[in-house]
């Protein structure tokens, strides 16, 4: 009877959340995997098979996307959880409230919305660095934004800035969870700061790059706002990411078909990464 | 567990059920005898807004049907993807405002055919053909913009330049050079502040050139279905000269930055823009449009012939899947906006349009430019606004980006062009 009883329990607990996932992710995703395999534009649609698909491949402006995005993807993932492990050391020595203080000043910007972020500093880019590059002489100063190179470095030093102080408290609360006692041992034998770094706290840490690099990857990935508010996508579309394009073929070229047979790709191709990631870094995780 | 899933099914029903029943239905249902029928315009042009609630206002205080406008404002280039959405919704606005004939398009076989309306009798001939589909119009022009060289004649007038007499290329070249050599006599950074980081600049300039290969008929435009940049070497003269005198790096210059910060504060020339940046001018200096604006022709046909691009780049569209008496009102509402004296007055005061109709006063359009583009359009002097009939996406996704590239010189003419005419002929 009690079995009975749990199992309704269980049912009636998991069944509201079950039905929104149902509702908001699969039943979306189905039809989107059907609306992929027409040539909609909204409004009107009628079955194409796998066009969609074969056009993606001649398409270069959707690979020049997604090459952009994997390399912006890379480097900015790298440098934020070095910035962010970086950061959550120095505010875990013993400093007294300048720590918190610098805790609230890193995590700052992650408050501030992503398109908000992007106009700042746009104006920054564009507007600041000039007149820096006016008054100092200097050439590295001028004409930010209005190159490729410039565009791309301009997205990732914002994204640093947002996401740095977020993935930084991670790490803090990772930091803080590595017992004292190991450190001491590892002092007791000898071992210096850098060693205890490299040979304690680092292996320990593993759990927290699981997460740490799950979350940047796939954020770096999705990005749309702060493309958005930034660059747009220019100069001549060089600096349009992923999401951006997508968006751009659905609702300006009306193309609703072959906008989400990007999507199921793009998806398909953030999974696989996301989940191999996962699985690696996984493996060097280590029990205490 | 099946009772749980049956009694939410239930709920939702009901919840959805209640939705689509009630409101619509007793609009147009027995009620409406009594009047109170309720209609919402779904408007693209946010700088508007307070202006045609206030129009909406005006029209419900003498209306005998008790009858209420709503607006609703989605705009800055997401205005189609917004209305797209309400349509999938299943939210349809009653009016709506419709950008170009493949807006109209996409939405004719939901639109209310408007050539039995008083007011499309009174509308500039050739008007009414930006939003007609098959010989059919769908759509009342909301009023006609312009654009060209938008000048600050202070500094012309100070650099002894009389815009009188530029009636060719050359002579609009050597005003240019005229203007260079004087740059700090007369104050300003450079001669033109050409916003090269707005995808809609770039359109629009584009209109001066296309707009003679399709013979200055906005249906030609549409009916393309190729681009073969007839006039594009006189693109490519026009691009040429400004890229050397404009404020760099072009490709940064935003519209904020070009006519907010610049072109008012007298520290450019020449933007390349259109009448609507009128307000905005006079919200910042209250005497800039009328005693500093002038507009200048461009020389997209050939060497003397100099045309300023205007035309109706908004339609107001009437939805048919509405009930006969809220259609009936609906044009009556344009009527009274378009021809009554109270509307008229507001048409030209507070919205400040250029009006589409016939039987305005120019006396009564505020400003000197926009006077001047009444009376050139009424004179049918005029270039037609192609740029809005292009495929979708393709000014966003391949002119814009192509025309940056050769403003960066990373790419040449030859290729601006192929490009661009091999992209319209596939988006066609």
């Amino acid at each position: 009877m009690r079995g009975k009883h749990s199992k309704l329990y269980y049912w009636a607990f998991v069944l509201p959340s079950l039905a929104a996932i149902f509702i908001v992710i699969l039943l979306p995703l189905i039809l989107g995997i059907g609306t992929s395999l027409t040539d909609s534009d909204g409004y009107q649609a009628s079955f194409i098979g796998l066009q969609n698909y074969t056009r993606l491949l001649s398409d270069d402006q959707f690979l020049y996307s997604l090459g952009f995005t994997l390399r912006f993807s890379a480097v900015s993932v790298l440098l934020i959880n070095a910035i962010g492990l970086g950061l959550a050391l120095i505010v875990t020595q013993k400093l007294g409230k300048i720590s918190v203080l610098l805790r609230t000043i890193f995590f700052m910007p992650n408050l501030i919305g992503g398109i908000i972020l992007g106009f700042i500093w746009q104006f920054i880019f564009v507007r600041a660095f000039a007149s820096i590059g006016t008054a100092t002489g200097l050439a590295f100063f001028s004409g930010w934004l209005a190159d490729a190179t410039t565009g791309f470095w301009g997205l990732v030093i914002v994204f640093l800035w947002q996401m740095s102080g977020y993935i930084m408290i991670i790490y803090i609360s990772f930091l803080a969870n590595i017992p004292g006692e190991l450190i001491e041992a590892g002092e007791m034998d000898g071992a210096n700061k850098w060693q205890a770094f490299w040979k304690i706290k680092f292996p320990l840490l593993a759990p927290a790059f699981t997460i740490s690099l799950f979350l940047t990857l796939a954020n770096a990935f999705k990005i749309y706002d702060m493309n958005l508010a930034l660059t747009n996508g220019a100069p001549y579309g060089s600096t349009e990411m992923v999401a951006m394009n997508i968006y751009n073929t659905a609702f300006f070229q009306y193309r609703q078909g072959y906008a989400q047979a990007k999507a199921i790709i793009f998806l398909l191709l953030v999974a696989l990464i996301s989940l191999t990631q996962v699985f690696l870094t996984r493996r060097k995780e280590v029990d205490v | 567990m099946f009772s749980l899933v049956a009694l939410s099914l239930l709920l939702s029903a009901c919840g959805t059920g209640d939705m689509e029943g009630g409101a619509p239905q007793s609009n147009g249902g027995s009620s409406a005898e009594r009047g109170s029928i309720s209609l919402d315009l779904f408007n693209q042009k946010p700088e508007i807004t307070a202006q045609l609630e206030n129009l909406a206002e005006r029209y419900s205080e003498q209306s005998e049907n008790d009858t209420t406008i709503s607006i609703t404002t989605v705009g800055s280039g997401e205005g189609s993807a917004g209305l797209q959405a309400r349509f999938s919704s299943g939210d349809e606005p009653s009016l709506m405002m419709l950008g170009g004939l493949p807006e109209v398009q996409r939405y004719s076989h939901t639109l209310v055919d408007v050539s039995d309306m008083e007011v499309s009798a009174q509308t500039i001939d050739g008007l009414l053909e930006g939003g007609t589909i098959d010989e059919v119009p769908l759509g009342i022009p909301l009023n006609i913009e312009g654009f060209g060289w938008m000048y600050n004649r202070d500094i012309f007038d100070q650099a002894g330049i009389d815009p009188d007499t530029i009636n060719s290329f050359n002579d609009f070249v050597e005003a240019v050079e005229t203007l260079d050599s004087q740059k700090e006599e007369l104050g300003i950074d450079e001669v033109f502040a050409f916003s090269g980081g707005e995808n809609y600049i770039a359109n629009q300039f584009s209109a001066n050139f296309t707009s003679p290969e399709y013979n200055h008929s906005i249906l030609d435009a549409y009916q393309a279905t190729e681009l073969n940049w007839e006039y594009g070497d006189r693109m490519q003269m026009y691009t040429d000269l400004f890229n050397v005198y404009n404020v760099q790096p072009i490709l940064t210059v935003d519209y904020s930055r070009s006519v907010e910060e610049l072109f008012v504060h007298d520290r450019v020339a020449m933007v390349h823009q259109g009448i609507w940046i009128v307000p905005t001018l006079n919200d910042i200096d209250p005497d800039f449009a009328s005693e500093k604006l002038g507009i200048l022709p461009v020389f997209g046909e050939s060497d003397t012939e100099g045309k300023i691009v205007a035309g109706s780049p908004w339609f107001i569209g009437i939805n048919s899947n509405m009930s006969d008496e809220e259609i009936e009102e609906a044009q009556n509402f344009l009527d009274w906006m378009y021809l009554s004296e109270e509307g008229q007055e507001i048409v030209t005061g507070d919205l400040a349009f250029v009006p589409a109709q016939e039987g305005y006063e120019p006396e009564d359009i505020q400003d000197p430019v926009s006077r001047e583009l009444y009376e050139a359009l009424l004179e049918g002097e005029t270039a037609a606004m192609t740029h809005n009939q292009y495929p979708d996406g393709w000014f966003q996704q391949v002119l814009y980006p192509q025309f940056q590239r050769y403003l960066s010189g990373d790419r040449s003419w030859e290729e601006f062009e192929e490009h661009t005419a091999a992209e319209f002929e596939d988006m066609r």
